[in-house]
């Protein structure tokens, strides 16, 4: 495993303070770590789909590995547990958007927005050129399945692992990445 | 030469070009593809559908996916804090199930009601704040935060914008709510606040974030961020060492407050918005 990424953090000396933790860790907090290590920025890609705002995110992935450490104290399946991570993921991002939703806290964030305080500078204006706007937008207005079908097949998740991320047949799967990326070549050009 | 009539679906060539065909029919569209010039220039444009939307999401999501640090150091707590209730309930549970269950359930009963009791009379008591964990919560506690900081520069904190306080996600804010015992309180009534400030070098880590009320009489958030302008613009201007202003302001705020901004308390505070007004005018609730 890579380099503990908390290892340029550095917690105040101070004395006679005991510290936060210093039993040691169990194997099933240790497992959990480790896929959050592997599979964070991944989700975090994909929760950002939902058109939630990254503190949203967070929680969501928070509630994600909490689900995931009760998961595997209870000694339930360990059978593809990528797959099961991704699919509460998805459920619960989606809980959020809704309840968002109805809340009318409006979330402005397009999904591939760049956030208000990143707002791009005339360098990247130049690189963001008219293509890529026109392929973004086509993004965008793309159904929210096929979105997310994209999504996690950029993440490197099977036909098989979406079509239960995603509650769908793997037909559907196919079907929906091939519409979408048609619609991607179609918007430029190809 | 091979004549080629009937050509390949999109879905079957996308399928193919992920590895998700059979073996069988993957091996007679490769066959249909040594052949079909116009199904090998397709099955490339889908793949350079799939190169541009992969250069896209990295090139744009990159900078929307913040550090792992905090996030990781939380989890890390909120499972410590699974396993030890687990712990605490596997005893109990434990001690219900043996000979002393029924003794023990007694003895919880009446504890439980005389804790009620408890509460109520103290809760009765005139003068008595309802927020019991304000007081408390003025200076962090050392055992829960520490501080964390980061390896950071006098170049990253002085060359560029201030990088004040950012935003504590609200789990975030929970998490340190059930930390220092005041699950319930509202969260409103407390800024949670980074003991070091980032602008100083603080870390995003759960051990560097403490409730901070805002209510309190004079020792509060605004307060505190009088006093971390003030060590920010002395370690830029060369009057202080930064790592002594790390230390002064996670051991004992107030009394850096005392030091660096005026000896005393103080009487007048800045809102968030920056109107100055009285604090003898504000109420706890």
């Amino acid at each position: 495993m890579s380099a503990d990424p908390a290892d340029d953090i550095v917690a105040m000396p101070l004395a006679g303070v005991t510290g936060v933790d210093h039993r040691a860790t169990t194997p099933v907090e240790e497992e959990v770590i480790g896929l959050f290590d592997d599979l964070r920025t991944p989700l975090f890609r994909y929760v950002l789909a939902f058109r939630l705002s990254s503190h949203d995110c967070e929680d969501v992935i928070q509630e994600v590995f909490l689900a995931l450490f009760q998961h595997l104290q209870q000694g339930r399946s360990r059978r593809n547990l990528r797959g099961w991570i991704f699919r509460v993921a998805h459920n619960l991002a989606l809980k959020r958007a809704n309840s968002n939703r109805r809340s009318q806290q409006k979330q402005d964030a397009s999904t591939f927005d760049e956030p208000a305080d990143h707002a791009p500078n005339a360098e990247e204006q130049l690189v963001w050129n008219e293509r890529r706007l026109r392929l973004l937008s086509v993004f965008d207005a793309l159904p929210d399945t096929d979105r997310y079908c994209l999504r996690l097949r950029a993440e490197g998740l099977s036909y098989r692992e979406i079509a239960e991320v995603l509650d769908i047949s793997l037909g559907s799967v196919s079907e929906y990445l091939t519409r979408s990326l048609a619609r991607l070549a179609r918007a430029d050009g190809r | 030469m091979q004549v080629v009539d009937r050509h390949i679906q999109d879905q079957e060539l996308l399928s193919l070009t992920d590895g998700e065909l059979k073996p069988a029919r993957a091996a007679a569209v490769e066959n249909h593809l040594a052949a079909c010039w116009v199904c090998r220039a397709r099955r490339a444009e889908i793949e350079g559908a799939i190169a541009d939307f992969i250069r896209l999401s990295n090139r744009s999501l990159a900078s929307r996916v913040p550090s792992a640090d905090g996030p990781r150091s939380l989890l890390k707590a909120r499972l410590a804090e699974a396993v030890q209730a687990q712990s605490a309930l596997g005893w109990f549970q434990q001690l219900r199930a043996g000979l002393w269950g029924h003794r023990l359930a007694c003895a919880s009963a009446v504890l439980a009601t005389l804790s009620v009791i408890g509460l109520w009379f103290q809760g009765s008591r005139p003068g008595q704040s309802r927020l019991t964990g304000e007081t408390a919560a003025l200076e962090p506690k050392p055992e829960l935060t520490p501080g964390a900081i980061r390896a950071v520069s006098l170049v990253d904190i002085c060359g560029g914008p201030s990088d004040k306080n950012r935003e504590v996600p609200s789990s975030v804010q929970r998490e340190v709510f059930n930390r220092y015992g005041i699950a319930k309180a509202r969260p409103q009534d407390y800024e949670v606040d980074y003991l070091i400030t980032p602008e100083l070098g603080g870390a995003d880590d759960i051990r560097n974030l403490w409730p901070q009320p805002y209510g309190a009489k004079n020792w509060s958030a605004s307060a505190k961020d009088q006093l971390e302008d003030r060590l920010h613009e002395m370690v830029c201007a060369g009057k202080l060492d930064l790592p002594a202003a790390q230390h002064e302001i996670a051991t004992d705020w107030i009394g850096a407050y005392k030091k660096y901004v005026q000896n005393g308390e103080p009487a007048m505070q800045r809102s968030e918005n920056g109107t100055v007004y009285d604090l003898a005018k504000l109420s706890l609730d």
